[in-house]
């Protein structure tokens, strides 16, 4: 009851915003151009309804492509710069450098090693994203305290069961912490690049339309994008409760 | 009525008198350093029978916590033999050896019953059997009611006493303990002092208690091992005569004071501490 409740006040207040965002719109208060109106968007989606799905896709798989390369090799770097003493004291000035440049400075270099194809929106997407998943992953590896390894070998458990039963839990939170703040810089990183040169995908036709004052493709190509970053957040977000809660729990308590 | 369920779920361990558990012939550690190596333990012997509470005390330095991390099979001795129940010990074995150490060290994601029960889940003993023997040593320690609260949730008396628990619950014939009260305030120290001794006599387990505190070493004790530092070596063993059971008051007794000078001679008079 109270939660079909809630759902309907929420449908409630957001058909009252579209509402009044139309009406405006139909009352001439608001320039088409500059904020365009949920029937413009509409239209836009019934008559290039077919080419977004297809910038979507072609933006989800630059996306995964990415994340897949990121997440590995973030975590790697993370996990051998936490565990090799000597070499975290390179490492963390380093990844702190990596994630400091703003990279798009280096995009037109990278057009002209890689072509405006997806290749150059997938390396500029883990490019942006490694690096946080990296530190974030090197101090959670940095943050184990080695007693609980000794308490865990004189339990019994094998180097395996070690790492798998204790190491990894206790530096998960902080992992999965990089793989948010990452995976949103990635998303971004890629629709970003789309934007600057590109044949497809979504950043593509939203910088397109917008060329041609198609105000309501630019709102709709938009609200995809929007959708991406949202369930990736949301995915995350859960993840990082499933794994993470203990750490909160901790923190709240000290 | 907990007691009685603790007991049964705890098999008393068989403690025919005499019987030696743990039997240290000629332990030698060494440690590479920058200036070359340093002799941790130089010739440690001694044995310990069933049942018994040893204390091992000495000043910081004189390798105490090494040579229960060899009894524990985390390090190896440099030469020697660690013989534990008819064994030689040439790596942990939970089910000979209990461990609790300074920090309790306490999975921060698993309430307190189930870090009892984490030796048993590596093992893969079945959860319902696990779940009946860690509540049962959880009612042995006190925390009976406690099971479903997260280590944050406790204090650090109550979190040394899960860390008891686990260490018993795999039935050890031996409780190896590296300071476990020391860093826990004075007042919850000697409680804690008077609590492991009910658990240890209901369970009848073997005490190897490490310490830097004279008084704790010796209200605890049927047997003090004396160490000294550089190297680190057995220097007296002293049978302690103080009825059981202890109270605090013989804290303050003539015959609790002379063996606490003496063992205060023994350590000061061997340099700084």
């Amino acid at each position: 009851m109270t939660l079909a409740r809630k759902i309907a006040w929420r449908l409630l207040v957001t058909a009252l915003c579209l509402g009044a965002w139309e009406g405006a719109y139909r009352l001439h208060m608001l320039s088409p151009i500059i904020f365009g109106s949920p029937s413009l968007i509409l239209k836009a989606a019934a008559t290039d309804g077919v080419t977004f799905l297809d910038a979507l896709r072609v933006t989800l798989y630059e996306i995964l492509v990415a994340i897949s390369i990121a997440w590995v090799g973030g975590t790697a770097l993370g996990v051998v710069a936490g565990m090799l003493r000597p070499l975290d004291r390179i490492a963390s000035p380093f990844f702190g450098a990596m994630i400091a440049i703003p990279f798009v400075i280096l995009y037109p270099i990278l057009i002209a090693w890689l072509g405006i194809g997806p290749e150059s929106k997938i390396v500029f997407g883990v490019l942006l994203g490694m690096f946080p998943i990296a530190l974030n992953t090197m101090i959670g590896v940095q943050s184990i305290e080695r007693g609980y390894a000794s308490m865990a070998m004189a339990m019994g458990a094998s180097r395996l069961q070690t790492v798998t039963w204790v190491m990894v839990p206790l530096a998960l939170p902080a992992v999965i912490s990089g793989l948010r703040l990452g995976t949103s810089l990635l998303i971004a990183g890629v629709i970003l690049t789309e934007m600057l040169a590109a044949t497809d995908g979504l950043g593509f036709w939203i910088s397109y339309n917008r060329s041609l004052f198609n105000t309501g493709q630019v709102y709709l190509g938009i609200l995809l994008a929007l959708a991406v970053a949202t369930l990736a957040n949301l995915a995350l977000g859960r993840l990082e409760r499933r794994y993470g809660s203990w750490r909160a729990r901790q923190q709240a308590a000290s | 009525m907990e007691e009685v369920g603790a007991m049964t779920a705890l098999a008393v361990a068989e403690t025919k008198p005499g019987r030696t558990v743990i039997e240290a012939i000629g332990v030698s550690k060494l440690f590479g350093s920058s200036s070359g190596p340093v002799q941790a333990l130089a010739d440690i012997s001694f044995s310990v029978g069933s049942g018994e509470f040893v204390t091992v005390v000495g000043p910081s330095g004189c390798g105490k916590s090494t040579l229960l991390q060899i009894l524990a099979g985390l390090v190896p001795a440099s030469s020697g033999t660690i013989v534990l129940d008819g064994q030689t010990i040439d790596g942990p074995r939970p089910d000979k050896v209990g461990v609790v150490f300074q920090d309790a060290w306490l999975l921060p994601w698993k309430t307190a019953i189930e870090n009892i029960e984490f030796p048993l889940a590596l093992r893969g003993v079945p959860t319902a059997e696990r779940r009946a023997r860690s509540q049962a040593l959880l009612d042995l320690v006190g925390l009976g009611d406690s099971a479903r609260r997260y280590p944050h949730e406790l204090s650090g008396g109550m979190k040394q006493r899960v860390a008891i628990a686990r260490g018993l619950v795999q039935e050890p014939s031996v409780l190896l303990m590296d300071e476990p009260f020391a860093a826990l305030d004075e007042q919850t120290r000697t409680r804690m002092g008077a609590e492991l001794l009910q658990i240890w006599e209901r369970s009848g387990r073997t005490i190897l208690f490490i310490t830097h505190g004279l008084a704790e070493a010796i209200y605890l004790a049927d047997v003090v091992l004396v160490m000294a530092a550089n190297p680190g070596r057995i220097v007296e063993r002293i049978p302690v005569t103080l009825p059981r059971p202890r109270t605090i008051d013989m804290i303050g007794s003539e015959a609790f004071g002379r063996l606490r000078n003496h063992i205060w001679h023994l350590i000061s008079d061997r340099g700084p501490l």
